[in-house]
């Protein structure tokens, strides 16, 4: 049987993320359980672990950019379109909804296949909700927040919204230096960062989550770049991302005679196929409900953030988180770092509303607890 | 048998509500009490022998009991 390039693009995604999804189960990778453990416990591997996995992409990815491999400035991530309203208000509301939703949307397509029942509530809620924001109702609200917003780059002289093209214009030093000595400083430092802590550097789980997310998601850029490419009809650059692909899932569920696979939608199978193997395999599988009322109200609020968020910040924390960043965007940057204070904020909110004295008192000491000099007073 | 001061039911909550419910828990607690945890999200495991580790508060027992997981922390 002969497969049609797309086709094949979709067999490896479905592939590369089985690998993410049975590697995520084993080792618990987790952005929301990481920036919980930092937050409420003051514990860093996790987070090692992520900036490991992220440090790895970002070198792979532009290695196979400056070999000629593939060109990510064809990715949605470096668009002169810079839409730094959108980045910020997504990216915080996304970071809101995976803390109140028990994990972002990869840790939700892992937990789907591991048996939990309330993720895949999330899932269908997060799908339609994105889709909505992608083609529908939402598209509104999104398209007023950043249509004023956006700077557009290119009249300003840019190609893309890449930080070291940016740098460049500032410094006058050459761009492609400037990818380079970037690369190494951001992707080079994180990976030692992470390595010099024994507990990330001696940990088979952790180095198997760290390495091999970031290897997978450098190399979902060469399937789509390269296997991807057609003189005719090339199937568009994108990496591993989980927000628009769990919305174009639901979409082609439910148009499956008139639509075709893509990588992204492969990708959300192959994640909870991963996963639901490896769960099977260990003996870990069980089905898993919601306690009470409140318990399914934070799901379904959760859901419907993190679709919403994820559509108009472009990506998740692994969309913009790593693959975005890989490409060195300036907005993944402000996505990244978004999610990062939304999902603090919520992790926060969810320990003082423990108290039972309202939200206005949660609020307060939420407010007061992130500025930085009374960062530890909790 | 260790003398159990507080129990917390957390079952059925995911990540990172049991490890928040227990950090408050233990903060109404005296030092060297002993607050017992129940929860049922796989990954709480490994989340309160982090939490333990991080804290310096003793995880004294850390059991799977049918489909629960049942966790003793002693307060530091």
């Amino acid at each position: 049987m002969e497969f049609e390039h797309y086709q094949k693009v979709a067999l490896y995604g479905f592939l590369l993320a089985a690998i993410f999804g049975a590697i995520a189960n084993r080792t618990n990778f987790c952005t929301m359980g990481a920036i919980s453990d930092w937050v409420n416990m003051g514990a860093l591997i996790r987070l090692k672990v992520w900036l490991l996995a992220m440090g790895i992409a970002l070198i792979g990815t532009q290695t196979m950019h400056a070999s000629g491999t593939i060109d990510v400035s064809d990715s949605i991530y470096l668009s002169t379109n810079f839409t730094w309203l959108g980045y910020i208000i997504g990216g915080f509301l996304f970071g809101i909804g995976m803390t109140i939703a028990s994990g972002c949307g990869q840790k939700t397509l892992v937990r789907v296949g591991a048996g939990n029942l309330k993720s895949l509530v999330v899932l269908m809620v997060m799908g339609v909700t994105a889709y909505m924001t992608l083609r529908g109702l939402l598209a509104l609200l999104r398209l007023q927040i950043n249509d004023p917003s956006a700077l557009d780059l290119s009249e300003r002289g840019l190609t893309t919204q890449g930080i070291p093209e940016i740098l460049s214009m500032w410094t006058g030093l050459s761009s492609s230096m400037l990818t380079i000595v970037l690369t190494i400083l951001i992707g080079g430092g994180s990976i030692i960062y992470a390595l010099k802590d024994a507990g990330v550097r001696k940990s088979f789980d952790n180095m198997l989550s760290g390495v091999g997310i970031g290897l997978l998601i450098a190399f979902s850029w060469y399937v789509t770049g390269v296997l991807g490419y057609d003189d005719f009809e090339p199937v568009p650059l994108e990496g591993i991302s989980f927000i628009s692909p769990v919305g174009n899932t639901v979409s082609y569920l439910m148009t499956y005679t008139g639509s075709v696979i893509n990588f992204g939608i492969a990708v959300v199978f192959g994640m909870i196929a991963g996963s639901f193997l490896y769960s099977i395999l260990s003996g870990t599988f069980r089905f898993e409900s919601f306690n009470d009322q409140s318990d399914l109200v934070h799901h379904l609020w959760g859901g419907v953030l993190m679709g919403f968020g994820g559509v108009m910040a472009l990506g998740c924390t692994i969309g913009q988180g790593v693959t975005g960043m890989s490409t060195l965007a300036l907005g993944s940057l402000v996505a990244a770092l978004s999610i990062v204070a939304g999902c603090a904020f919520a992790l926060k909110m969810q320990y003082y509303l423990y108290d039972e004295q309202g939200w206005w008192h949660a609020f307060k000491a939420t407010i007061g607890d992130m500025m930085p000099s009374r960062h530890k007073s909790a | 048998m260790t003398e159990v001061n507080q129990e917390l039911d957390a079952r059925n909550l995911n990540c990172p509500l049991p490890i928040l419910r227990a950090k408050k828990t233990l903060n109404g607690m005296e030092s060297g009490q002993v607050v017992k945890i129940l929860a049922t999200d796989p990954g709480s495991v490994k989340d309160f022998e982090a939490f333990a580790n991080q804290t310096g508060n003793e995880l004294l027992e850390s059991t799977e009991v049918g489909n629960e997981f049942h966790f003793l922390l002693k307060k530091s």
